[in-house]
């Protein structure tokens, strides 16, 4: 194999680790949070369900970019695009954007989802405002993952 | 317009009829009462309230939750939520029934079984208690017996049994190991009564610890029971408080069956008599008058006059607009298309006094961005097709009604959007799309780009709106009016190159510059304008932002795909493989589905907060609570 293929693999290997890693501590942080509020007041499970997904997101951005990169490469389908070592580097670098944010904007989104449960614990009728809160945190992500998007899209194998 | 027009209304009545009209008022539900000013006025509050009302509210819900335990509700209830129905003429009647033998049945029903489950857990402990002794054969009185002898139970450490059996050697003791456990011995220690004194020196040595039978295994123990025999005993003991439980059970579901629809209608009837008690506290009054005020829309007027016609003779009323310094309560007025967008705005909070209401304005956008970020034309109408279906069906109210009906409109949207740019459960209809922005998302990017500016220039163009209003034109015309020609022409100037555009985006900037700041000093004035000018790169922050239209929409499509080539390469497995292609298409259109719809939604809406409510939206009204009839568990005809 050449190593050009090797470093693309590599990239969207990262996108899926790093935004998984984000989404899994944020969703353990809200997750936490929000069972503690539903030992008080079980009825709440809909409501909070809602707050603990949120921080899911960056984990499908990075699925999603990941995906892309495999259907560029052709590694679903029977033949697979010969790649360069830069142009294998380029995918890798283009893969970062939404590594990174993923990574960080899910464990931050987790943290505000997490106080939006307490929230919720005391004002169940504002529930969608630390929900819009939370979108806040995961702007980044979303254009971290717009930028990945276009850069795969701009790399020409 | 669209926040509704609201008066004042005063009523002055006589003293006799001032339940009845508060009955008529909560009946008609368009009234806000506000406390009266009993000091400005001259006017006496109401004798404080009357608390006996609350304690059978109490009692009701409490016997409700008791016989409602352990029913068991299919899912076909649940989502349809069937309530018992109470129509007005009933409501006087039932809450005069004789409710109370009910009440004291469940009661009493209640207090058996949580008698039974104390006892039964007290029994559990007993036999707990017991365990370790289980192995003593014999009988548990003989243990009790006074003679020359004494019988000792007890434990030690497992490392002191070597130090017993020195103390057997020497002494007159019999001992045996009823049970052994991980860290110490269960024994039956039997000596002569008088030496007993020198035997417990010893055996304080040892550790022990005595152990002795409750009075209550005593008091159960026949002469010859050992303690497996109590312990059976107690086994059958609590088999039968269980059986018990189960039959009181039954009973309770029988009187929930039979009378729990009845304390329902009787608990609502209830609870809008205490309501009234409660709003009737606001009101004024002298010996021979009352006196109430509050706040109503000019368009329920008349049905107020109307109903207050029987007690023409001896009430008047008043109606007024509200004075510069009050600020009357919020209700929103929007044609029947845009009232579910309401939702969103309630979201946010309501316009402050003077304020613009946003709802008609920013409806559109939300359409148009809904269908941007899922832009899935298959989840789209299947939205739409479960949201009437339930709207049809189980005929929710209030606000759960306006949001199934949001979520048909904003389906519809995705259809239209979705076929254009997106497609039908991850299959793109190439002759039907206008951009595909898989194969080349710089359009879609830049269509994204254009929404986001046009939105945040008519954001910008409803301050101007609002700041004439209010009078203030020097804002109006010269700053907002500034950064409307500013922003278009900076575009244009920036793309075509044209030197008019160029000057146009100066003209707009100078009336930025010369007026945005309030300071008189003409230098600072002239700086402070300057800096102003760098709004500009909030501006072009805010634009940018819309970009996520692209990326949520993109998102929506890929793991449509996904799901669609996992099924694909599924039904490559022989035999099952179309059963595994169906399970993975359906579950995972279902999930993409609902994370697309809630990140569409939340997106959409930050889109309008941050973006577009930033520009021009002020937040400061209180929401119009009219005194109206309100129901728990049943639904009002």
């Amino acid at each position: 194999m050449e190593l050009g293929l090797a470093l693309a693999i590599l990239g969207s290997a990262f996108a899926v680790i790093f935004g998984g890693i984000g989404s899994a501590i944020g969703i353990g942080l809200v997750g936490q949070a929000s069972s503690g509020v539903m030992s008080e007041d079980p009825e709440k499970f809909g409501s909070l369900l809602i707050l603990v997904a949120l921080p899911g997101t960056q984990g499908i951005y990075g699925f999603l970019s990941a995906f892309l990169v495999i259907l560029k490469l052709g590694l679903i389908g029977e033949t697979v695009v010969t790649l360069t070592t830069f142009q294998g580097l380029q995918i890798f670098m283009a893969c970062l954007p939404i590594a990174f944010t993923g990574l960080i904007s899910g464990i931050h989104q987790g943290k505000v989802c997490a106080s939006g449960v307490y929230m919720v614990a005391k004002q169940p009728k504002d529930m969608m405002k630390p929900v819009i809160l939370a979108a806040l945190v995961e702007t980044y992500a979303v254009l971290g993952l717009l930028i990945t998007i276009i850069l795969l899209n701009g790399i020409q194998l | 317009m669209a926040i509704a027009e609201i008066n004042k209304v005063q009523i002055i009545g006589n003293a006799n009829i001032k339940m009845d009209v508060f009955s008529s008022l909560q009946e008609e539900g368009i009234i806000q009462i506000e406390k009266t000013d009993y000091d400005a006025l001259g006017l006496n509050s109401p004798s404080s309230e009357d608390t006996k009302l609350d304690h059978r509210l109490f009692q009701l819900s409490h016997t409700i939750d008791f016989l409602s335990q352990g029913e068991k509700k299919g899912l076909a209830e649940k989502i349809l939520m069937k309530k018992p129905k109470l129509s007005k003429p009933e409501r006087k009647k039932i809450i005069k029934s004789n409710y109370t033998p009910i009440i004291e049945k469940a009661e009493s029903l209640e207090g058996e079984k949580n008698d039974i489950i104390s006892s039964n857990k007290y029994l559990r402990k007993e036999k707990a208690l017991l365990k370790p002794f289980k192995n003593l054969d014999i009988p548990i009185k003989l243990v009790q017996l006074n003679g020359y002898t004494e019988f000792r139970l007890g434990t030690i450490p497992l490392s002191e049994v070597e130090n017993l059996r020195k103390i057997q050697e020497e002494e007159e003791l019999w001992f045996s190991v009823i049970q052994q456990g991980k860290r110490e011995v269960f024994l039956l220690i039997i000596y002569l009564r008088e030496k007993k004194e020198a035997f417990e020196e010893s055996f304080k040595k040892i550790s022990y610890i005595p152990y002795y039978f409750t009075e209550s295994t005593i008091k159960r123990a026949g002469k010859s029971d050992t303690v497996t025999d109590i312990m059976r005993k107690i086994d059958e003991e609590i088999k039968q408080g269980e059986n018990k439980v189960i039959q009181l059970d039954k009973e309770a579901r029988e009187l929930g069956l039979m009378h729990k629809e009845k304390l329902m209608l009787v608990y609502d009837g209830l609870l809008n008599e205490r309501n009234k008690q409660r709003f009737s506290q606001l009101a004024g009054e002298t010996k021979s008058i009352f006196y109430l005020e509050g706040w109503i829309q000019i368009k329920d007027i008349k049905r107020l006059k109307a109903k207050l016609k029987p007690y023409s003779e001896s009430i008047e009323y008043f109606f007024r607009s509200p004075l510069p310094d009050e600020t009357p309560p919020v209700v929103l007025e929007n044609p029947s298309v845009i009232k579910p967008f309401e939702i969103v705005t309630k979201l946010y909070g309501l316009p402050a006094k003077g304020s613009l209401e946003p709802t008609i304005y920013f409806a559109p956008f939300f359409f148009v961005f809904l269908g941007l970020t899922v832009s899935e034309a298959g989840y789209g109408l299947l939205v739409t097709i479960l949201s009437l279906l339930y709207i049809k069906i189980a005929k929710p109210r209030g606000g759960l009604r306006n949001f199934l009906i949001l979520f048909a409109i904003v389906g519809v949207s995705n259809v239209i959007i979705g076929t254009m740019v997106g497609g039908w459960f991850g299959f793109p209809i190439p002759k039907l799309m206008v951009l595909d922005p898989l194969a080349d998302p710089v359009p879609f990017l830049i269509l994204s780009l254009v929404l986001g500016f046009i939105q945040v220039w008519f954001g910008t163009f409803l301050k101007m709106i609002s700041y004439i209003k209010n009078k203030k034109y020097l804002d109006a015309f010269f700053v907002q009016g500034g950064w409307l020609i500013l922003l278009p022409s900076l575009v244009l100037y920036l793309l075509l190159k044209k030197p008019v555009w160029g000057f146009m985006a100066l003209a707009g900037a100078s009336g930025i510059v010369f007026f945005a700041s309030p300071s008189r000093n003409p230098i600072s004035r002239f700086f402070g304008g300057l800096y102003k000018l760098y709004d500009i790169s909030r501006y072009l922050a805010d634009v940018l932002s819309y970009s996520r239209l692209l990326a949520l929409g993109l998102a929506t499509t890929v793991i449509a795909m996904v799901v669609n080539t996992l099924c694909q390469a599924a039904l490559g497995i022989p035999w099952v493989g179309w059963l595994f292609a169906a399970l993975i298409f359906i579950g995972g259109h279902i999930f993409n589905l609902a994370i697309s719809f809630l990140g569409g939604f939340v997106h959409s809406m930050r889109l309008q907060f941050v973006e577009f409510f930033g520009k021009f939206y002020e937040l400061g009204g209180q929401p119009f609570e009219p005194f109206e009839l309100e129901n728990k568990y049943t639904e009002l005809i």
